[in-house]
């Protein structure tokens, strides 16, 4: 029973982490129809950069704002000057952007080497927190849960309450439209697109606090994540959350119950869900 | 006349590698050869159908780790053991080819994790794959007293498998149901109007690719002696794609045009550059900005006079 | 005796849009029968649950009997029925010549064949010359359909829907965005099809759908407000009132 609570408390924690991630990735897909697989390679960058500045300061939190702006920098790069120009080929996105992975990896490797790394954090979450009935469970792993209840209440917020919101969910049920009204969705993709890069490099921060960083992290956390946007569906922000705690929870019970499995727990209901629903919970046909 | 004659000269050429070019290129050709049946195998999909499959190696890894366990543990002849390995690619391609329920984006990410459920499988359940160490010692073919001693004759099978392969493939490309695939990917719409039921061609282009990936899978194995979950990751898969887009989508040559460069490009890299897969990320890029087309793409322009039209 | 097409209390909504509410009509087999109304009217999302492209939200089509309500197109092509689409739809990226083979074999259980090329089976390529003969195509037949002019695909759609030899041919807006010229020639190609065929067509030029239909289905706001002769469509006040757009 302890175990049963504390793999849920684990699945949830990963979850959050697992949102940052793919709320960037749908979200830019459902404005622009952009598939950017090199989001994995951001957490990964973003996550070493965190690291490197941790242990100059000292300071987690100056890790987090630091990896998480380098990427935006980065990620601007590459929508300008080599998503850009080859237009909406979904096909030549993804070679893309997976070459543009390959280089981001083969760049941390040379710099950061092959080691498993972890992102020291300050020392008010370091320890445990003890639940009721003597359960004692890491702070850090609490703190991160609500950190990602933090990011999916300001993004939902954002989504549904905001100009900028109103046009990206006009975005995903109908490019034409959005197009037509004038507004300038270059400009806006811009921004929500640095948004996304943004959670993709904070996510690598706290991620590598707990997760280690290493080469072909960021291929695990993307697969992760993109699981997450195929059960919930692209394009939908309700979509990534719940997918991300489905997932989170899938990764968390599988890898405990099932070690051997873990990928198949995780990726059977995938299939059998699309089996039934092609377009994931929440997702429209694209 | 002239293709004949080309292909006459291009295959004595071939046939008489290991004689003058030394054990080097023998294997560096086989391994050719053998990826870009798995290249070949991507593009009946992409090139034909217009489907985007990241999950090729799955039947590649799944067939060479059937060939290998059967041959290493349980003494199995090649005879059943090599079919045994196209056979079981066969059926995992059977069922992952539900994906052709999706399209587009969502095809590309299910297939991604399609290949990540075999590479998790084959890297987390090691008392039966053997883990990362995967299987070793997997022994050269034997049917009976015909023995491969080395990889001259290996080269041989190999060429003997891929002609047979690229013979059966010519003919599938041109064949009624080759030429459905194509109009599917022209229109859907009005191929269903014309009596066709796309889910159900697709599915049997998506085991068709899987048969040769298979096949391809089985010929790896016993030309790299030993099995582990690298050959069925991600990677892998994406790059028969991009071998396939390098040399040609929709071609024949092509993909072998694409294996050659990539493959010729590693051995040539990693001789004195540490970073292979930065550089293969390079390769991507440049692909897509510059030659989308392809090699193949780039020929027929020339060829057209470049009139602008492309392929 | 069995209608070709018959619609039963067909509806088709939309969201709360009722596009289609509650149409009944017979269309007995031989017949040449054109919908016609002003945009919106519901001709084309009527047209659509008879092809197979929408599935109807309640109500029935029936097909010689059998209904085809739910079925895919393909099936319907397979018991017999054949359309064109209102925008040109042909596979632009693959030889005049293959577009046909690839109409002639949809019907044809050889399309599953793998191990044999098409030029390799009898007849084949000449039955699809001689229907490309049929539409003035024959000499484009290894042209690219991309190079083909707008009114050349048009023909050659018509030329795709026929190779089926389908019972009831849809034909939605047959003559939209030709010129004078190309469609007197489709309207003759039109006029000149076998009397055995069940034709259902949309049509906007009032003079061609007069001049083709033996009967006139007018549709207004999802309803029918008229079924009759072209002679009685002329004449009927309503219709030139939200037809025409005067008395």
């Amino acid at each position: 029973m302890r175990s049963v609570i504390l793999q849920a408390i684990n699945g949830i924690s990963l979850g959050a982490l697992l949102f940052l991630l793919s709320s960037g990735f749908t979200l830019t897909f459902g404005l622009m129809r952009v598939v950017n697989m090199a989001y994995g390679a951001y957490y990964l960058l973003g996550g070493y950069i965190g690291l490197t500045i941790a242990r100059a300061t000292g300071s987690f939190e100056l890790a987090i704002v630091g990896g998480g702006l380098a990427v935006v920098v980065l990620g601007y790069g590459v929508d300008r000057f080599l998503i850009r120009p080859i237009g909406s080929n979904h096909l030549a996105q993804v070679l893309l952007t997976v070459g543009v992975a390959f280089v981001i990896g083969e760049v941390c490797l040379a710099i950061w080497g092959g080691d498993n790394l972890k992102i020291p954090t300050s020392a008010y979450l370091r320890g445990s927190i003890v639940l009721p009935g003597e359960l004692y469970y890491p702070k850090y792993r609490f703190a991160l849960i609500l950190f990602g209840i933090f990011a999916a209440i300001s993004l939902w917020l954002l989504y549904h309450k905001t100009q900028i919101g109103a046009v990206v969910r006009a975005g995903v049920d109908d490019r034409e439209m959005v197009n037509a009204t004038g507004i300038n969705v270059d400009r806006l993709f811009v921004l929500v697109s640095a948004l996304a890069s943004f959670f993709a490099g904070v996510a690598g921060v706290v991620g590598g606090a707990f997760l280690t960083l290493n080469p072909g992290a960021e291929w695990d956390i993307l697969v992760l994540a993109l699981v997450v946007v195929i059960i919930g569906g692209l394009g939908s922000l309700e979509g990534a959350i719940l997918g991300s705690v489905i997932v989170g929870l899938l990764d968390a019970y599988g890898r405990w119950l099932l070690p051997e499995f873990s990928y198949f727990v995780l990726f059977g209901p995938m299939a059998v869900l699309l089996l039934f629903r092609v377009t994931g919970i929440f997702g429209k046909e694209h | 006349m002239m293709r004949l004659l080309l292909a006459i000269i291009a295959l004595a050429v071939v046939l008489a590698v290991p004689a003058f070019a030394g054990e080097f290129w023998t294997t560096l050709l086989t391994q050719i050869m053998i990826f870009a049946l798995l290249a070949l195998s991507a593009d009946l999909l992409l090139g034909s159908a217009g489907l985007f499959s990241l999950c090729q190696a799955s039947f590649f890894a799944v067939a060479a780790y059937t060939t290998a366990i059967l041959q290493v543990r349980h003494g199995v002849g090649t005879l059943i053991a090599a079919p045994a390995g196209v056979l079981a690619g066969t059926l995992l391609a059977l069922v992952f080819a539900f994906a052709v329920r999706t399209r587009g984006v969502y095809f590309i990410l299910i297939t991604l994790a399609f290949g990540y459920i075999v590479w998790g499988v084959a890297y987390r359940w090691a008392s039966f794959t053997g883990g990362d160490n995967g299987v070793t010692n997997v022994p050269l073919p034997a049917i009976g007293p015909l023995r491969v001693t080395g990889t001259t004759q290996y080269y041989y099978v190999v060429l003997v498998v891929v002609l047979l392969c690229v013979w059966a493939y010519r003919i599938l490309t041109a064949s009624p149901f080759g030429l459905s695939l194509r109009g599917i990917k022209s229109s859907e719409t009005r191929m269903r109007s014309l009596g066709y039921d796309i889910g159900r061609h697709l599915y049997m282009a998506f085991v068709l690719a899987g048969v040769f990936a298979s096949i391809a899978g089985v010929l790896y194995v016993y030309h790299n002696r030993f099995i582990n979950p690298v050959a069925g990751s991600f990677p892998v898969s994406v790059e028969a794609v991009l071998m396939a887009i390098i040399g040609g989508s929709g071609t024949i040559l092509g993909p072998f045009i694409g294996a050659g460069i990539v493959l010729i490009l590693r051995n040539w890299v990693s001789g004195f550059f540490h970073y292979y897969t930065g550089m293969l990320g390079i390769v991507f890029i440049v692909t897509v900005l510059w030659a989308p087309k392809g090699i193949m793409g780039l020929i027929a322009r020339w060829k057209s006079g470049d009139r602008g039209e492309g392929v | 005796m069995t209608a070709a097409i018959q619609v039963d209390r067909l509806a088709k909504a939309f969201g709360g849009l009722r596009a289609v509410d509650e149409v009944s009509i017979a269309i007995p087999p031989g017949e040449r029968r054109v919908l016609i109304g002003p945009n919106g009217a519901g001709k084309t999302t009527l047209f659509n649950c008879i092809a197979g492209t929408h599935r109807p939200t309640s109500g029935r089509v029936l097909m010689f009997g059998t209904d085809i309500s739910q079925m895919p197109e393909n099936r319907r092509t397979a018991l017999g029925m054949g359309r064109t689409f209102q925008i040109s739809n042909v596979c632009t990226d693959l030889t005049v010549l293959e577009n046909l083979l690839l109409a002639v074999l949809g019907t044809d259980r050889r399309k599953w064949i793998v191990y044999r090329s098409t030029g390799a089976f009898p007849g084949l390529h000449d039955r699809v010359l001689a229907g490309l003969a049929k539409v003035g195509l024959a000499d484009r037949a290894d042209e690219p359909v991309k190079f083909l002019s707008y009114g050349e695909r048009r023909q050659l759609e018509l030329a795709l829907a026929l190779s089926s030899h389908p019972k009831v041919l849809l034909l939605d807006e047959p003559c939209a965005g030709l010129s004078p010229s190309e469609r007197q020639k489709l309207f003759q190609t039109v006029s000149a099809l076998p009397r055995d065929i069940t034709l259902i067509m949309i049509e906007h030029d009032i003079d061609i759908a007069l001049a083709l239909a033996d009967r006139v289905t007018v549709l207004h706001h999802g309803r029918v407000i008229l079924d009759g002769t072209p002679d009685e469509v002329q004449s009927n006040a309503q219709v030139r009132e939200v037809y025409f757009g005067h008395v």
